[in-house]
């Protein structure tokens, strides 16, 4: 059974010359919920961009289901539903435009759109404001949209790039009822967040990034013996060892 | 394709043509279109009455016939050409050029979608805005007594062949534009300058041989020309040079923009 997501060796230079992610190698298994940690500017959104093609590849390969991501891009990104961290969305349509819109692009039929928009607007509490312009929308509001809009297509490969940013408590947790619900169905969910909290409810693997390279890669129960957060530090470089061996 | 596709049946039947997909690019751009009406028909449905009244109706009664046509009818078509080609322009730059600063086109580059189906679904946009403003203009000549549509297959080649080379025009600087600014300079430096010496207002005779170049090596005069031989049958130049320019153009434009996006250029990071 191929991984969810398979990258190998993957590099990312930005035309201005900057290395964003430099020889990435990581898989995510079928049904795994994945937290992919890491520093603002680690490469976590260069990463995903590069998998979803809002990015190009300097190398590598990256492979969806086992379907090459640049090769056979249209078969891969079928299977693919993103969220991303920044709103990037016609702010003057409507929620319900959103995502149906969303809908049309991966090429369900008017009916399809349909109910499954309306099943995501009642999911995601949208109803009342589903014909209002999105930039009248509250941020949590807003947050919800893009969600509903990454799940129009039903899609097998979640990724969620700090989905939670900026969301109240109520939501966050309703989220987080709803994305084990998916996982459950057997949703593969690739999650970024800077909640460690969040990462330590969700996931069951974690890999760590920094400098745009992955440092620490693991089933979860690896990195609880001192603690999420202490792990996190320490792969990141930001508490060195001999510190956190003294604070411990 | 249904909302439960597995990745099984992905891998067992490839995508073909995704026209629902082209077909929602053409929905949201139209919807955006309609958000801005006055910007999109008004203003070019106003340009073209001014003209029309002021070059056709009041100069053009003192004008002597030309070709055996009023002066009215031989300034309509170039007036037509001419906001026919900012229409077309003005659509791909504006729709590219907002996607891109509010980052929207993300959600087509994350779609099943090929450049060819996001292109055609731009262009298909271009075509649509240019008709209606044609159509706008025409009734508003026919308010002035003009009617005049000789060869109406001839007159649909000219509006959408010239509208998709000022549609990957403007997608070409849509990619290219880093501001507001630079969305403009085409149509300053080349778009308007060169529409007003191409025949719009004057036939070739009427300007002293010297000047003459400023017609034949201006692609607008073939364009203005062709659409003039299409609405009241008379031409100047010869029309093969003006289908021959126009189906070059189309064919190098369609090439170039396809291979912008083939390397995401403007698009992706």
């Amino acid at each position: 059974m191929p991984a969810a997501l398979n990258i190998s060796h993957l590099r990312k230079v930005y035309r201005s010359g900057t290395v964003a992610v430099q020889d990435l190698s990581m898989s995510i298994a079928q049904g795994d919920f994945f937290g992919f940690l890491g520093p603002n500017g680690a490469g976590k959104s260069t990463t995903i961009h590069c998998v979803t093609g809002i990015a190009t590849v300097t190398s590598g390969t990256i492979e969806i289901f086992g379907i090459d991501a640049v090769k056979n891009y249209r078969e891969a990104r079928r299977l693919i539903g993103l969220s991303p961290q920044e709103f990037n969305v016609d702010q003057f349509a409507t929620p319900r435009q959103i995502v149906d819109w969303m809908g049309g692009y991966f090429g369900m039929s008017a009916a399809q759109r349909k109910s499954r928009t309306d099943m995501l607007i009642e999911r995601f509490d949208l109803t009342d404001h589903a014909k209002k312009s999105f930039r009248e929308l509250s941020g949590g509001l807003k947050r919800r949209v893009i969600l509903a809009r990454a799940l129009i297509h039903d899609p097998q490969l979640l990724i969620l790039d700090e989905p939670t940013a900026g969301v109240d408590v109520e939501l966050r947790r309703d989220l987080w009822r709803y994305l084990q619900e998916l996982n459950g169905d057997g949703k593969t969910i690739l999650l970024t967040s800077h909640y460690l909290e969040e990462v330590e409810r969700l996931c069951r693997t974690i890999a760590i990034i920094a400098g745009g390279k992955i440092v620490r890669n693991g089933p979860k129960a690896e990195f609880m013996s001192g603690g999420l957060e202490h792990a996190y530090l320490t792969a990141t470089g930001a508490e060195p060892d001999h510190i956190a061996g003294a604070a411990a | 394709m249904s909302a439960e596709t597995s990745v099984e049946e992905i891998k067992l039947h490839p995508m073909g043509i995704n026209w629902i997909g082209l077909g929602t690019i053409v929905r949201r751009e139209v919807s955006r279109i309609m958000r801005v009406p006055i910007q999109a028909f008004i203003a070019p449905w106003i340009s073209a009455l001014l003209f029309i009244f002021i070059f056709g109706f009041v100069l053009g009664g003192r004008i002597k016939e030309i070709g055996g046509h009023r002066y009215l009818e031989f300034v309509l078509p170039g007036i037509l050409m001419m906001n026919i080609i900012n229409a077309a322009f003005l659509q791909s730059t504006s729709a590219i050029y907002f996607q891109r600063f509010l980052r929207f086109i993300e959600e087509t580059l994350v779609a099943p979608l090929s450049y060819v189906e996001m292109i055609v679904g731009m262009l298909v946009c271009v075509v649509i805005r240019s008709i209606v403003t044609a159509l706008g203009i025409l009734v508003i000549g026919a308010c002035f007594g003009v009617i005049a549509v000789d060869n109406i297959f001839e007159f649909l080649f000219w509006v959408v062949a010239v509208s998709i080379i000022f549609g990957e025009l403007g997608i070409i600087i849509g990619l290219w534009a880093k501001n507001f600014e630079q969305l403009n300079i085409l149509n300053v430096f080349f778009i308007v300058p060169l529409s007003m010496v191409g025949g719009v207002f004057s036939t070739i005779g009427m300007l002293p041989p010297y000047l003459r170049f400023l017609y034949y090596g201006n692609p607008f005069f073939y364009w203005i020309n062709g659409l003039r031989h299409a609405m009241i049958g008379f031409h100047e130049g010869p029309p093969v040079v003006g289908f021959a320019l126009t189906l070059g153009l189309i064919v190098f434009l369609s090439l170039a923009t396809l291979r912008l996006y083939a390397i995401g250029y403007g698009l992706r990071e």
